[in-house]
């Protein structure tokens, strides 16, 4: 699980528990300017994912880590689908997050209104 | 961008879901996120498709209405679903949807008053009324049976 917030110009992300041990150091700060946008996306976790290296696994449990696919990396942090959101970067080490929100609807309006 | 402007204009945006646009347009999930940034990201667009494709006829249509009559028809004859829906439904919380519609129903109005030659608020409250109609959905009756009871427009 992840939680997201607005930290001034930044979206930070911080994995909870467990995940962050194959999750990047636990949080990451991307600037809101490289913040494409944001979306609910329950219908991903059965979308072929790539490649996975380095992370976890465990088809039809939880896609932890980074994945590539067609020449991009994703991060991947999804154990429930249905509270999945896809978080669309530019110039970052990764072109997406795929993450599990507690909240999908409250994290896309959370991102939105940053964006606005 | 036909299908998502359909998809939009048929049902709530929070009943259209990526599975949908990504098997309604025929793209992969991942050149969706890549070309678009998010669902709302493509909900813009498909927005401005339909203002272009749909709305700015019926401008065109309006300019050479001859009387209220034949203007309220030619509103509640386009297809204006995606305009009403975005109006009702993304406006009060998006504040980019919202200057999006605002202008496309003022280019409404404007096209009203010149081609009828009435005031810019007669022309606001012919669209209102046109736009309410859309929504009732008795498109034929209702704007005879108002028309008539207009005073003759100059």
């Amino acid at each position: 699980m992840a939680l997201i917030r607005i930290d001034g110009d930044d979206l930070v992300v911080v994995m909870e528990g467990f995940d962050k041990l194959w999750a990047f150091k636990g949080s990451l700060t991307i600037p809101l300017a490289n913040v494409r946008g944001v979306t609910a996306d329950p219908g991903i976790a059965t979308d072929p994912k790539g490649i996975r290296a380095p992370g976890s696994h465990v088809p039809g449990v939880i896609t932890a880590g980074t994945f590539h696919q067609d020449g991009e990396k994703v991060f991947w942090d999804v154990r429930d689908a249905s509270k999945a959101v896809v978080i669309e970067l530019a110039d970052e080490r990764y072109a997406r997050l795929v993450l599990q929100v507690d909240d999908p609807r409250a994290a896309v309006a959370l991102v939105e209104k940053a964006l606005a | 961008m036909r299908a998502a402007v359909e998809l939009f204009g048929g049902r709530a945006y929070d009943g259209v879901s990526v599975d949908d646009l990504v098997s309604h347009l025929g793209v992969h999930r991942n050149s969706l996120y890549k070309t678009f940034g998010s669902k709302r990201g493509l909900y813009l667009i498909a927005l401005r498709r339909h203002l272009a494709d749909d709305v700015r006829p019926l401008l065109d249509a309006l300019g050479g209405a001859p009387d209220a009559e034949a203007a309220l028809r030619l509103v509640t004859a386009a297809d204006l679903r995606l305009l009403l829906l975005a109006t009702v439904e993304r406006a009060p919380v998006d504040e980019e949807v919202a200057s999006e519609v605002t202008a496309a129903l003022a280019a409404v109005d404007r096209a009203i008053a010149d081609a009828l030659g009435v005031p810019a608020d007669l022309a606001a409250a012919l669209t209102a009324t046109a736009l309410g109609i859309l929504l009732r959905g008795n498109t034929d009756n209702v704007a005879t049976a108002l028309t008539r009871h207009l005073d003759p427009l100059p």
